[in-house]
């Protein structure tokens, strides 16, 4: 392992990462604009940001295509109440639930 | 603190209130993660406040833990983080008229969570106090919580049961944010393609693949918009 001083230096190092993207706009301010184009496309990136985090967890099993899995029948469960429900709570509660019951209760 | 931050604060808050809930059992495996690869409590939550970022965080852990070179950890949290240049040049204009060291405060505390569920509001919001208002404080309350329940880890590590897949909390975070944007046609083609582009190019080295579908997603958004377009406008 990274040991004392270098461990600093490479979270510091890690840190800068953090501030210098989420910044990289935000910083400037009103000198630096993207043209309209650009943000036309950027309308996407939240969705397809979202998805490229989620659909690898979801789908995948030990880094292999596994089409039926107890995360995948949970996160099914979170979107179908999602669009049924307003409430906040549930998909986490049902969405738990569900893998835990595969999980713990079939062995799954 | 005027009327005007207040009413931004009030209504930020409780935008985003039930979706920080997702964020504790995140915190918590983190904590328990920096512990596992042998960081000290205090290394581990220096971590915690100089990084701030849960992705880059988990996903530099295996590097430091092989004691890998500086440049490919660093390469790894920059490609980690590259979304949020994205979220950055989106939410610039919300900062307008704010001076520089609100804006470093904001950079710094910019995540994932409250970009999906405030921009679209913010953007829309002419009053800069109310902006501000509702980024600051739910962005504020975001950081505490994840420091203290991150601080729940570090110290519990151990204690806690590690087959209960608490992980998949975030996960679930994650949905509760995509699924209300992927009420028009283009927004869920992008988050489709997003999806399976990052897990079908899951194979390209240094996590890549993640960025490559995040591209794939955005384009095939912007295709479905541009070829939707023409025929709304024909049958209107």
């Amino acid at each position: 392992m990274s040991e004392g001083a270098w461990l600093w230096i490479t979270l510091a190092l890690i840190g800068s990462t953090t501030i210098l993207t989420r910044g990289s706009f935000i910083i400037p301010g009103e000198r630096a604009r993207l043209p309209a184009f650009a943000h036309r496309l950027l309308r996407y990136a939240p969705a397809a940001a979202l998805a490229a985090l989620i659909a690898p967890d979801i789908l995948l099993d030990q880094g292999a295509f596994d089409p039926i899995n107890p995360k995948l029948l949970a996160a099914m469960v979170v979107i179908a109440i999602s669009l049924r429900s307003r409430n906040p709570w549930l998909p986490f509660i049902l969405g738990m639930g569900v893998l835990l019951l595969m999980r713990k209760g079939l062995g799954w | 603190m005027n009327d005007s931050f207040k009413a931004g604060a009030r209504e930020g808050f409780f935008a985003f209130l039930p979706l920080s809930v997702g964020l504790v059992p995140w915190a918590i495996v983190t904590g328990v993660a920096m512990r596992s690869i042998g960081l000290s409590p205090l290394e581990a939550m220096g971590m915690n406040v100089i990084v701030f970022a849960g992705t880059a965080q988990l996903g530099t852990l295996p590097l430091i833990a092989t004691g890998a070179p500086i440049w490919l950890i660093v390469l790894t949290a920059l490609v980690l983080n590259l979304r949020f240049v994205i979220f950055s040049a989106a939410m610039a204009p919300v900062f307008d008229g704010q001076p520089l060291q609100r804006r470093l405060l904001s950079s710094y505390l910019l995540v994932d969570g409250v970009f999906a569920i405030l921009s679209e509001r913010l953007l829309k919001h002419p009053d800069k106090h109310w902006r501000w208002g509702c980024f600051i404080v739910p962005s504020v309350w975001c950081w505490a919580l994840w420091q203290a329940f991150a601080l729940v880890g570090v110290l519990g590590a151990g204690v806690m049961p590690s087959d209960w897949s608490l992980e998949f909390m975030a996960t679930i975070a994650l949905m509760v944010m995509l699924i209300p944007m992927t009420a028009t046609r283009p927004m869920l083609v992008a988050a489709i393609a997003g999806g399976l582009g990052a897990v079908l190019l899951r194979g390209m080295p240094l996590k890549l693949g993640l960025i490559a579908g995040i591209v794939i997603g955005i384009l095939a958004g912007f295709a479905a918009e541009h070829w939707s377009a023409p025929r709304k406008g024909a049958s209107s």
